[in-house]
């Protein structure tokens, strides 16, 4: 299936908020299994944890010491899930009950060796992209670990690094980086290629604040958690801004029954202003399913609030031509 | 560079900051005692920390604000600004074990943090609008009719000028003119966590009536009531004396201080005029007491607090430079040894001096220190041990004893410390530092060494 | 005055977080008790009944066993007015025994100042675990806080033997007093040489100590392996301390909670058959409290904080039974419309103990006097 000459976007409502505090504390990143499951990884000082929901917010339980400080988690063909670590330096994985599959990656900046491993994604032959933040590049393993390739080194050309973060890998091979202290976000061939890069420091439309991690959809388009604004921006696949998130969440269900058994909490919260509690704390990962079900783990709110996509593939007789200048005048 | 320009500048970094790795000493040196000190007050003269990467590394979780606190105070190329936060947060004590509200303490950290160089009236102002504060002393029930004393109470007899300086009159005046002095209502802790809360002033609240506050008649309002309190020469003299006693030596506990004369009224003196000159001015009180004899004068004058102990120690090993595992544990050891950041008992805030010491917290701070100082491969036990080898292949026991107090502090011991460590020394003959067969053995001499220097008495002195 | 020839020693157990009463002593022909906790709520048929109205958690077995002996006292209801449910103000409460200001002084330290006026035995109060808790804080009053018993003392990173004791040596020469060094440092030696004391004495409690008893492998079996160990040295010690964590059972508390109990009552019950096998139980009493019980209704996974709990006082000079009453399950009598409400204040209780059985004045200790109860067979 390839892409789609166009697109109608009917709009991207808010979907629903998942987890609360002791349940999701901190999310970091959301991996997706089969039958609608969530891995939801959480980080608190040292220690980080993974817990299992559906999207229908059925608990399904938790893996309790999976890292030190995790930053990404990704779930292969079997639904096992990978884990970057960026303490230990190392790439730890596990099967859904929990149990260790075995851990990989050591200290260092040769070939294979990590220093603060931060974003992994898989390619469609299921090895492991990692954005090797402190050393400023991105390497390419087999899901064991074998090393296979990498690119980059530190600066603010094309095809270079500072303190790299989220990666993701397209239907098509290709890789987006987000080159988190230079405010922009990097798209490469499978082979390192620089294809082209967007984003500039700053808070306006397109803009980018300390940018953490990056999503593609089938369709190509391109999300970015834009931590630093408190937002995330939906670009078109050739980098196009299109619009924004700023939150929208609602009380999760597991929050519902919280609040049903704690009555002064529902009275500050009546006493509050509302408003900021809609809104995203430090968006810090975006991961889309293939329903269109764009999920943000909202850090500093406990929770990941999820929006779903509707839009509604054009073919080339639905799409007028492309335009060099803007118009007055609908035909 | 005399021995005397080393040890006086490692004296100003542990009173002004928090100590230093023997690198960092040996470019304070370099730039000249007034220098540094200009460097310190001046603080726009030196970069802020780099706030990306201690939001990357720290930014979110839920025991972080002290650890990261930690993490500034031992990073912060600006330490006198972390050192002033510390400073009110001993003057303007709030417990978070009251409030539960982890972020609104923190936040008050940040405020102090923010304004602490600056001068009396703006973080009096700042203080007296800080959420935490408000709810640490009742002012969100300080209304109209109906007032509460609590904070104006406690701003003039802890926070400003001391009792025996203003009649109960005043403190009712004074506690009318912070009516309406609130907050808004942050969502609770579940299910979201942690909202701010914000500044507010409630004009339905606020008792417009005629108030009379030292003297001065007319409608006050709280901004009034701190205009008045900083040109009054107790400020000044309370203010000065509660510097004297963190930056320069001990003195007695503050509720005692409208009994007990200063043990160095010159140098109050000497402080309360530069407050006056200045409007208060921090930093130019700050420049004359780092720039005074009494300050010079008085190194190990003073206990170090448990936050400078682990910060002390920290920097004499040289880790956690950059983010790192573990960071967490180290707010949990100023707690074993009596010092809970953003957790005073009171408001009167931590007993220092001879009272940080008791059996319990005498244990922790030599058990902690001992623990730190036990691997050679830290970076800066290799420091030392390499700048050992720099002064020949052998050292007799009394050298070795002399340069690693000198690699240490300088500290100065006496002579029951001296003779102790000497005839330790002594025990294992001389240390053949430059023998590479030995290394093993001989780093296990100087940590050895290393180990008892901190567990000395005088160790415990700042 | 206590009746036996040694001098009377108290063992407080703390549990942390907020023990779930209503789910340790279970009201379980209520039926407001099971439409309240859908989820954590237990089966009538598991319950291990007490009475007609109350039955024992099955997991905490071994203190009914203990009950049925006549050896312990439950005091039900146990709290104090506008209960806080903050864990570290509740708990402040509890050690201060100041429920309105914010109290400094723990209660255990005036205890400790009433056993040993002039400081004479650093030893008069332990404690087990990291730092002292606010309960032994008392400035001037010598307390220890033991974390491991096995390596106690000063300079525990120094593994090998020799080199220790060398380094404690020379710490001791360094510490020695001198002339003219001023008050601190004088302070200072004093308080040195005052912890190598108490660590050399205690250092002969492992050493000494042989038990029939295997206890089990959780941290409250230790800690009280640990409380055996040195009132076996019989080294003056009046006041023990301990703390057993992870009651805050806000979610999960379905696996975690009885655990908690098993673990607890398993130490208990093994502890004092330890005290028992080597005749050193008469003189000793047990006191088991927590901050603050939960919630009357689950929140479909655990239960928050409440107000009023449940304490337990056990030994052999106990008197077997239910004291207090237990708090209404009549909706219309909720604390805050929610809450098990307090029916004897913690102060009382800690009197209790105090003055029947430490045979100390308790008005000072816990600021005001309270109503008593009488759990002691023989006073």
């Amino acid at each position: 299936m390839g892409r789609p000459y166009g697109l109608l976007r009917a709009g991207f409502p808010f979907f629903k908020t998942v987890g609360m505090r002791r349940h999701t504390n901190f999310p970091v990143d959301v991996a997706l299994g089969k039958e609608n499951r969530l891995y939801i990884l959480c980080r608190n000082g040292d220690a980080s944890m993974v817990r299992k929901y559906t999207v229908d917010e059925d608990n399904l339980g938790e893996i309790g010491g999976v890292a030190t400080w995790g930053v990404a988690i990704i779930t292969d063909n079997e639904e096992n899930l990978y884990i970057s670590d960026e303490a230990k330096h190392c790439i730890a994985s596990f099967n859904a009950d929990g149990e260790s599959l075995g851990t990989w990656g050591e200290h260092g900046d040769g070939d294979g060796q990590l220093n603060a491993p931060a974003g992994i994604a898989f390619d469609a032959e299921e090895n492991i992209y990692v954005a090797d933040a402190l050393n400023h590049r991105v390497q390419k393993f087999t899901k064991d670990g074998t090393f296979i390739s990498k690119w980059g080194s530190h600066g603010d050309g094309e095809g270079e690094f500072d303190m790299p973060w989220g990666i993701t890998v397209d239907e098509l091979g290709d890789v987006y980086v987000v080159d988190w202290r230079n405010d922009r976000v990097q798209k490469f061939n499978s082979e390192g290629e620089f294809i082209f890069a967007f984003g500039k420091s700053g808070c306006e439309d397109g803009e980018l604040n300390r940018p953490t991690d990056v999503a593609v959809d089938e369709h190509g388009d391109i999300y970015v958690a834009d931590c630093g604004n408190d937002r995330v921006q939906l670009f078109n696949s050739e980098s196009r801004y299109v619009e924004k998130f700023l939150g929208d969440a609602t009380l999760s269900e597991t929050a519902i029954d919280y609040m049903m058994t704690n009555a002064g909490p529902n009275r500050m919260r009546d006493m509050a202003n509302l408003e900021p509690q809609k809104l995203f704390r430090r968006p810090i990962s975006v991961t889309i399913n293939g329903d269109g079900l764009l999920f943000v783990a909202d850090n500093c709110s406990y929770r990941v609030q999820v929006y779903k996509k509707h839009a509604i593939p054009l073919t080339e007789q639905e799409f007028g031509p492309p335009r060099r200048s803007p118009t007055l005048h609908q035909e | 560079m005399s021995n005397a320009d080393v040890a006086l500048t490692a004296h100003l970094m542990r009173r002004a900051g928090f100590g230093t790795t023997l690198t960092e000493l040996e470019e304070y040196v370099k730039k000249g005692y007034e220098n540094v000190v200009e460097d310190l007050v001046d603080i726009e003269r030196c970069p802020p920390i780099d706030e990306d990467v201690v939001d990357r590394y720290f930014g979110a979780s839920e025991g972080g604000y002290r650890t990261t606190w930690m993490y500034r105070m031992l990073n912060s190329p600006r330490p006198l600004e972390e050192k002033m936060a510390l400073f009110w947060h001993h003057v303007f004590a709030t417990g978070v074990g009251k409030n539960q509200h982890i972020l609104a303490s923190s936040m008050q950290i940040d405020m102090l943090r923010g304004v602490g160089l600056s001068n009396m009236r703006e973080i009096l102002l700042a203080l007296s609008k800080d959420p935490a504060m408000i709810f640490w002393l009742d002012n969100n029930e300080n209304r109209k009719g109906e007032p509460n004393e609590n904070y104006g109470r406690e701003l003039l007899e802890l926070f400003s000028m001391g009792v025996g300086n203003y009649s109960e009159d005043d403190i009712k005046d004074c506690s009318r003119a912070f009516t309406g002095w609130t907050f808004t209502q942050p969502p609770p802790l579940y299910p979201q966590g942690y909202y701010p809360a914000h500044f507010a002033f409630i004009e339905e609240e606020h008792d417009n009536g005629e108030k009379t506050f030292l003297g001065n008649t007319g409608n006050l309002n709280g901004d009034d009531i701190i205009d008045i309190i900083v040109k009054q020469p107790a400020c000044a003299e309370f203010i000065s004396r509660h510097l004297y006693n963190f930056f320069v030596a001990d003195e007695p506990q503050v509720p005692s201080w409208s009994v007990t004369p200063p043990q160095d009224p010159d140098a109050i003196d000497t402080l309360s005029n530069a407050f006056l000159d200045s409007d208060g001015d921090i930093r130019h009180i700050l420049r004359t007491l780092f720039n005074s004899d009494f300050f010079k004068e008085a190194r190990f004058k003073k206990v170090k607090s448990p936050t400078e102990l682990v910060t002390g120690i920290l920097k004499l090993v040289g880790t956690y430079q950059k983010p790192e595992l573990g960071m967490a544990k180290y707010p949990g050891a100023t707690t074993l040894m009596g010092q809970e950041l953003l957790n005073p008992p009171t408001v009167e805030g931590w007993h220092t001096g001879r009272e940080w010491i008791d059996g319990g917290t005498l244990t922790e701070r030599i058990n902690f220190s001992v623990g730190e100082l036990s691997d050679a491969s830290k970076p800066g036990i290799g420091q030392i041990i390499s700048r050992l080898k720099s002064n020949g292949s052998a050292l007799s026991p009394d050298e070795f004893v002399d340069r690693c107090l000198e690699l240490v502090g300088p500290l100065d011991v006496g002579e029951t410390t001296r003779e102790s460590l000497s005839r330790f020394a002594a025990s294992q003959g001389d240390l053949n530092i430059g023998a590479d067969d030995a290394a093993e053995e001989n780093n296990a001499r100087v940590v050895r060494m290393l180990q008892l220097i901190v567990s000395s008495r005088e160790y415990q002195f700042a | 005055m206590a009746v036996s020839q040694k001098d009377p020693v108290l063992v407080v157990v703390e549990l942390k977080g907020g023990n779930d009463f209503m789910n340790t002593i279970i009201p379980y022909t209520e039926g407001v008790y099971y439409d309240s906790r859908p989820v954590v709520g237990l089966k009538e048929e598991e319950v291990l009944p007490l009475n007609d109205t109350l039955a024992w958690n099955p997991n905490f077995e071994p203190l009914k066993d203990m009950y049925d002996q006549g050896e312990v006292a439950i005091v039900q209801g146990i709290g104090y007015p506008d209960s806080s449910r903050s864990h570290f103000r509740a708990m402040d409460v509890w050690h201060t025994c100041e429920p309105i200001e914010i109290g400094t002084e723990g209660w255990v330290g005036r205890v400790i100042r009433e056993l040993d006026p002039n400081g004479e035995n650093v030893l008069t109060g332990v404690s087990f675990g990291k730092g002292l808790p606010r309960a032994l804080a008392l400035s001037g009053v010598p307390a220890t806080s033991i974390d491991n018993l096995d390596t106690y003392g000063l300079m525990t990173d120094i593994e090998a033997d020799p080199q220790r004791l060398q380094a404690l040596e020379i710490f001791k020469e360094m510490y020695s007093p001198a002339i003219g060094t001023g008050v601190v440092m004088d302070y200072l030696s004093q308080t040195g040489l005052d912890v190598i004391k108490g660590s050399d004495a205690l250092k002969k409690a492992p050493a000494m100590y042989t038990s029939e008893v295997e206890y089990e492998e959780n941290p409250i079996a230790k800690s009280l392996r640990d409380v055996a160990r040195v009132h076996l040295a019989d080294l003056g010690t009046r006041v023990f301390y301990t703390q057993h964590g992870g009651y805050d059972h806000h979610a999960n508390e379905v696996p975690s909670h009885p655990k908690l109990l098993a673990e607890l009552s398993g130490a208990i019950r093994d502890f004092f058959k330890d005290l028992r096998d080597h005749d050193a139980s008469d003189e000793v009493v047990m006191l088991v409290f927590s901050e603050f019980g939960r919630r009357i209704r689950d929140n479909a996974s655990g239960t928050d904080h409440g107000t009023g709990g449940g304490a337990f006082i056990i030994g052999d000079h106990v008197q077997g039974g239910l004291y207090a009453e237990y708090p209404s399950l009549d909706p219309a009598r909720w604390a805050n419309g929610e809450d098990l409400e307090h029916t004897i204040d913690f102060r009382g209780i800690y009197g209790t103990v105090l003055e029947q059985w430490m045979g100390l004045d308790p008005t000072p200790v816990v600021d005001g006097t309270f109503e008593q109860i009488h759990p002691f067979a023989d006073r």
